[in-house]
């Protein structure tokens, strides 16, 4: 099964109409952040019907996608007491890093959170242990029509396994790259290193100086580092799985895969495992690096504090089949042993609803999978906004197996291997399959 | 005379035995709450444990029954081994280290005439860190960029050293944390076991001309054999534990050169889902510590002979 990540025009719903004509740009500060979101508060309070049947506590669970996530979530809770006044939302959250651990015990417990935001990465985990509600009559409902043709089908696909439908897509998390146009430039490689994998390394190598570093990207397990490393393994036209999904598919990814081992021996990079996520970042940010594997969330430090030289988002080059960019989707799930799952479900419809996505996509910088707002977002963002239509369509996500996290932490010290020259790209590979097989095999 | 003690040994024996008796449904009391935890709390886990061993799920999905699957599996995954590797590789670093420091430290205390109470206290507040602190403190010292210890370093060599990125380096850095951690504790039990020995061993020695390093070997580390023996055992099993540490400053890496047992029944368990395979793993860590106990306690009661 392979999952593409593409928008299918730009429908442009009424609702999301009205949100951009009232979202007049990405929050700068958080004063204007604020006020932004107050206005749209108002806004959508005051056009909804308030359902008084519903009444109780729910709790939701997520990610933190920013450092204002409770704020931000927040303005979604007050919003949705315009919705249902006797309904409580509890928010909280879960770490990134030990996500899996803290529900999988939240649903051991048997008193789980009733709306829990799930990724890709672990989702067909708790569906094949059937922890969550299916949620095939909810979506189905008639009056829930227009709503559920908004989102993108590509999405819907993801949400959908073993004859039930898990969840409620809202949103895409793009991994793309930051450039340092200012040292490129300087080195003369700045209308060429996108070219090809070799002119990537010719550049890093020209643009690396003293203490600066022409190339980063995440090295360590603890990082999700794969992340960075997939799009490359897309590019040559192979994945974690093969396509029924019962043993390795990383054959012809070796040439891609020795591209990013050449980059780490090169002598380009900080050295490998020195740095997580953040650290490279900060780097970047003083102008130390030229060209550095992120997260669009980033896009907002960026922002919030402009760097003394010009910046600017990209995709790696294209490799032998194409040119990919890397992407985690996100669901809004009912937990099976809620108590509350109407409520629950009326919370789902107005976080997925357009205002509120699209309000906190452009809060945390990250993508939509509603087609009928994308055009209207980031429009006072360019990085934003060329991510959200030059990026968003080439991005290709994982495989949802329920055992895919497994895989891939299970195969990624074969890579910190191979990053410190130990292996090379065929071999690496060929480590990989190993595992991999083990595991799905 | 004679039938009057016959009856008296008859009484005493009965006597005897009734006082036996209430003295063991005393002590049964005693011990009773302790009984409710040890089962509650260890035997029915251990028993709930080695059940879960035959059997897949049980968390998310109800349990089922795959037989000796997860044995197999446990046999066969390349890591396990690398992970007890690991573990015992760690702990003959970390345990010798922390004794010979730990002694020094004791004998420096037990030597200083002013400020013991002070070095005492001092030496024991690593102990008390929490990991968390402990790791974001080491982070500070250790990062390759801006790490206190690497500054020094490269003012000598010029290049920092990446001490929780290189995997030659990184369990050696986790032990020196552990060790750091730990030295206190240590410290102060084998002080307490320094201050406890008779003195006039030491002044009959010292007249007959002894020096401080003869009597520290002659007579100090003999005598010290029952605080030896309880530590080693004591540090055996608990360094065998390796977890936090490791979970906060690189979970397993780089390349799973610092992945240890618990850390890999932790992953198992929460991370992977997969409580079976993560139940044998535990089992097999268990196995391993009884193993090493048992022989570092034949060693050390056949070296007291």
């Amino acid at each position: 099964m392979r999952i593409e990540f593409a928008t299918r025009g730009n429908r442009i719903g009424r609702v999301g109409r009205l949100m951009s004509s009232k979202t007049p740009s990405l929050c700068r500060t958080g004063v204007a952040s604020v006020l932004v979101s107050m206005g749209l508060a108002i806004s959508i309070g005051t056009g909804a019907i308030a359902d008084d049947h519903l009444s109780g506590d729910i709790t939701m669970i997520k990610g933190p996608h920013s450092a204002d996530e409770h704020r931000f979530e927040q303005m979604i809770i007050d919003d949705f007491a315009d919705v249902a006044p006797n309904v409580s939302v509890n928010f909280t959250t879960y770490d990134w890093a030990n996500m899996n651990a803290q529900l999988t015990t939240g649903f051991a417990s048997g008193n789980p959170a009733d709306v829990l935001y799930l990724v890709d990465l672990i989702y067909p985990n708790y569906i094949e242990g059937r922890a969550l509600h299916d949620m095939s009559a909810l979506v189905a409902d008639p009056d829930w029509a227009g709503e559920r043709a908004a989102i993108a089908p590509f999405a819907w696909d993801l949400a959908t396994s073993d004859e039930g439908v898990w969840g409620v897509p809202v949103l895409g998390a793009v991994y793309n790259i930051f450039i340092n146009k200012d040292l490129l430039e300087a080195a003369g490689v700045a209308d060429t290193w996108q070219n090809s994998y070799a002119d990537m390394l010719d550049a890093a190598k020209k643009t690396t100086a003293g203490d600066v570093y022409g190339f980063a990207a995440r090295t360590r397990t603890a990082d999700f580092a794969f992340w960075d490393w997939l799009p490359y393994v897309h590019n040559a036209g192979a994945d974690l799985l093969n396509d029924d999904w019962s043993g390795c598919g990383l054959a012809g990814a070796g040439a891609a895969t020795q591209h990013l081992i050449d980059l780490h021996q090169a002598g380009v990079t900080p050295a490998v495992g020195s740095m997580g996520t953040q650290e490279p970042f900060d780097l970047f940010k003083a102008g130390k690096i030229a060209i550095l594997h992120g997260e669009t969330p980033q896009i907002n430090e960026l922002l919030a504090n402009p760097p003394a030289f010009d910046w600017d988002v990209a995709m790696a080059p294209p490799g032998e089949k194409g040119q990919t960019v890397m992407g985690n989707f996100g669901i809004l799930s009912i937990a099976e042993a809620s108590e509350n799952k109407d409520a629950a479900w009326a919370f789902i419809q107005h976080w997925a609803s357009g205002p509120q996505v699209g309000r906190f996509a452009e809060q945390v910088s990250l993508q939509v999978v509603r087609e009928d707002i994308v055009g209207d977002l980031f429009a006072d963002n360019p990085a934003m906004s060329k991510i959200q239509t030059e990026f968003v369509p080439r991005v290709k996500g994982i495989q949802p197996h329920p055992q895919i996290l497994k895989v891939l932490q299970s195969i990624w010290p074969v890579a910190e291997e191979a990053y410190r020259g130990n292996l090379t790209g065929e071999e690496t590979i060929g480590k990989m399959c190993e595992i991999i097989d083990g595991i799905v095999g | 005379m004679n039938s009057g003690n016959r009856i008296a040994e008859a009484e005493h024996r009965r006597l005897k035995a009734s006082y036996k008796r209430r003295r063991n449904i005393v002590a049964l009391i005693f011990l009773l709450p302790n009984l409710v935890f040890f089962l509650g709390f260890l035997l029915l886990p251990v028993i709930s444990l080695f059940w879960q061993t035959f059997h897949d799920g049980g968390v998310l999905s109800p349990m089922r029954f795959v037989g000796l699957e997860n044995w197999r599996k446990t046999f066969a995954d390349p890591l396990v081994l690398t992970t007890i590797r690991n573990t015992i590789v760690y702990s003959l670093i970390a345990i010798p280290a922390v004794f010979l420091l730990a002694m020094i430290v004791a004998l420096a205390m037990r030597t200083a005439q002013h400020g013991r109470s002070f070095f005492k206290a001092v030496i024991y507040f690593p102990t008390l860190q929490p990991v968390l602190i402990a790791a974001l403190m080491w982070t500070f010292v250790l990062h390759p960029d801006f790490g206190a210890l690497n500054l020094v370093i490269r003012i000598f060599t010029g290049e920092p050293v990446n001490f929780l990125g290189d995997p030659n380096l990184a369990l050696p850095t986790i032990a020196m944390v552990e060790v750091w951690k730990g030295l206190g504790f240590w410290a102060l039990l084998f002080f307490a076991g320094l201050a406890a020995l008779p003195t006039e061993i030491f002044q009959a020695a010292e007249l007959d001309g002894a020096g401080p390093v003869r009597r520290f070997f002659q007579h100090a580390l003999p005598l010290m054999k029952p605080t030896f023996f309880f530590s080693v055992i004591f540090a055996t099993i608990v360094n065998l534990q390796l977890f936090d540490s490791v979970f906060v400053l690189t979970d397993g890496g780089p390349s799973n050169a610092t992945a240890t047992a618990t850390w890999y029944v932790y992953r198992s368990l929460f991370t992977f889902n997969e409580p079976g395979f993560g139940a044998t793993l535990a089992f097999v860590l268990v196995a391993v510590v009884l193993v090493l106990t048992a022989v570092q306690t034949i060693l050390l009661k056949g070296g007291g002979k």
